[in-house]
């Protein structure tokens, strides 16, 4: 090999040029997409939530005849839709209000899209339970008729479900149409597979109403029935709510005691702390204020004279 | 791998062997050795142009299915991996039979291969049905892979052991039926209509297929003779591919009964047979000259 004393001049030949435009357009093809779809995106008026439902959603019949053999997939693709619908409103409300967002907050989501979105999700797929189930958690607390509806479509179409008895009995006993709620239980109790809890529950409840033990079973049975985690941290969040109302019922004997006994309310939970340790509750180390079951201390309300969920608690309000 | 000129080899070559007996008076006896050559070599075809590297796709969806779906379907992801995997074999079935279905005669009739294979004693009718058995035993492998891929995933997603990693399989079984009956609606268009145009015809097909339950119950509705006539016939003429559909209720673990299967299996075989049969008519009177 002789070395070459003059090496080749760097040379550009015609097709590199060619190549190298090419690439550059590409390039700026793309940066010039990217600016041109933001620029049309900021212009567009951002959708109603009318008109997102009528461009997003055909009638259900619709949906099915359009979705041939594949019906079942159609369904959970709704059946996400439904979920992350939910969970983006809940976040966005959690940004705007800054805190954690409590189940009687659920009824300021504006959810009006969600009965839509399970109603599609089980035209096309009246198998599929998990909808039903959201349904009679989440829609009576801002529509309970379309919940009702809802759960009387699942009845219809799956006669054999005894869960789906339960749910619209949860649902009436939510009304306090507990009469209308026990009938179901029994109803749904004369079901194969039922279990035999369902008919005891139907008995209590056309007898007793509201009654808290009633409300305890009922979370009970629905928290170890559901498969769902969302649903599960609902009901507990329930249970946790029937164990406070308990514990704010025996306080307020306390506080009654000690206002009979000293003419004048508590001037802080001190005064009654040993009282309350004597039931057995769970007092806060630094100001002697009883521990409500999510471990929050309850606040002291009317000049001491009532007890008060603190706002911040994970125990629901209503 | 696709060279013409050694798919012309292979496929006369072997086409040769089997038909040098058949000079010699042995006619019969050998025909199904002949369609079987030819479903073999269109198995092999298939193989090399890749038609099973979709298994590739089919697995990447079903792995990302089944670690992102804990996430967003709220403790359904048994019920989705089986919707998902499901409808992946048949759309994935589909368009394997749609467009490998219409090149089957096509590609030999433009590469030219088609003289050879037809200038040795072979009917044509053999021809049709030994690349309709090809087309059937590339979709079953497919099918079979994809059905096994799911029942993985349902492994995964659960665990372990979960009753639909078995109660899938008679649906499974029914999207090959469907596929079956599309293959040879695809290959009968191809006898005598551009490729483009058949595989546009039996994408109707599959569609109407779907609603044929609905024209039946359109039939029923009118009050004119002639139109009830009509529709009615046509409800016969379209295969009721409603029939295959049981991946929505396979979700649910509901598997159908011997009975309904056979019934299927049934309605697949004589289905599919008319259609060969109407599309070897054609064929024996295509000139190819």
């Amino acid at each position: 090999m002789t070395g070459q004393l003059n090496p080749k001049p760097i040379t550009t030949s015609p097709s590199r040029v060619r190549s190298a435009a090419l690439y550059l357009v590409i390039l700026l093809g793309i940066a010039s997409v990217v600016s041109v779809s933001n620029w049309i995106d900021a212009r567009r008026k951002a959708p109603t939530v009318e008109s997102t439902e009528e461009q997003l959603y055909l009638k259900a019949p619709t949906v099915k005849r359009l979705s041939l053999a594949f019906n079942g997939l159609a369904a959970d693709w709704y059946w996400m839709r439904s979920l992350q619908y939910v969970g983006r409103k809940s976040l966005n409300y959690q940004k705007t209000h800054s805190g954690q967002m409590s189940l009687s907050d659920l009824g300021e989501l504006d959810l009006s899209i969600l009965p839509v979105l399970l109603r599609v999700s089980t035209t096309l797929d009246p198998q599929f339970m998990a909808p039903y189930e959201y349904g009679a958690m989440i829609l009576p607390t801002f529509n309970d008729e379309e919940a009702v509806a809802l759960l009387k479509y699942g009845i219809e179409q799956n006669p054999d479900q005894w869960r789906l008895y339960q749910h619209l009995g949860y649902i009436y006993w939510q009304r306090h149409d507990y009469q209308k709620a026990g009938e179901l239980y029994l109803t749904g109790a004369k079901l194969k597979d039922a279990p035999r809890w369902l008919e005891e529950m139907g008995a209590r409840m056309s007898l007793e109403g509201g009654s808290r033990m009633g409300a305890r079973q009922m979370y009970q049975h629905l928290y170890e029935e559901s498969n769902d985690n969302w649903v599960k941290q609902t009901l507990l969040r329930r249970l946790l709510q029937v164990d406070s109302l308990e514990q704010r019922d025996l306080i307020r004997r306390v506080l009654g005691e000690y206002s009979t006994r000293f003419k004048r309310c508590p001037s802080s939970w001190k005064d009654i702390s040993a009282a309350l340790m004597a039931l057995r509750f769970r007092i806060d180390a630094t100001s002697g204020a009883p521990l409500d079951p999510a471990g929050t201390p309850y606040l002291l309300g009317k000049d001491g004279c009532e007890v008060e969920l603190d706002p911040r608690s994970q125990v629901p309000y209503r | 791998m696709n060279d013409p000129v050694m798919n012309q080899r292979t496929t006369s070559e072997a086409v040769e062997s089997t038909t040098v007996e058949n000079r010699a008076g042995v006619v019969d006896s050998r025909m199904l050795w002949r369609i079987s050559t030819i479903a073999q070599n269109a198995f092999r075809e298939a193989v090399r142009d890749r038609v099973l590297y979709n298994l590739v796709l089919f697995v990447l969806l079903l792995t990302a299915g089944a670690i992102f779906l804990g996430e967003l379907s709220g403790g359904q992801e048994a019920k989705i991996i089986v919707d998902l995997g499901l409808s992946s074999i048949l759309l994935f079935g589909v368009f394997i039979a749609i467009f490998v279905g219409i090149g089957l005669v096509h590609k030999e009739i433009e590469r030219r291969t088609i003289y050879a294979i037809l200038s040795k004693p072979i009917g044509r009718g053999e021809f049709l049905l030994g690349k309709y058995l090809g087309l059937c035993l590339t979709l079953l492998v497919n099918v079979f892979v994809m059905g096994a891929g799911v029942s993985l995933a349902l492994l995964y997603v659960k665990h372990g052991w979960d009753p639909l990693v078995l109660s899938i399989w008679p649906a499974i079984l029914l999207i090959y039926l469907e596929l079956a009956i599309l293959t040879a609606v695809a290959l009968l268009f191809s006898t005598f209509s551009s490729p483009a145009l058949s595989a546009l015809l039996t994408f109707f097909v599959f569609v109407a297929g779907h609603f044929s339950g609905d024209l039946k119950t359109f039939a029923e509705s009118l009050g004119g003779t002639a139109a009830r006539w009509f529709f009615t016939i046509i409800y016969y003429l379209v295969p009721n591919l409603s029939n295959y559909s049981l991946i929505t209720p396979a979700a649910h673990g509901y598997a159908p009964g011997a009975p309904a299967l056979l019934l299927a299996l049934l309605y697949a075989a004589i289905y599919s047979s008319v259609l060969l049969a109407a599309g070897a008519l054609i064929f024996n009177r295509r000139n190819f000259k």
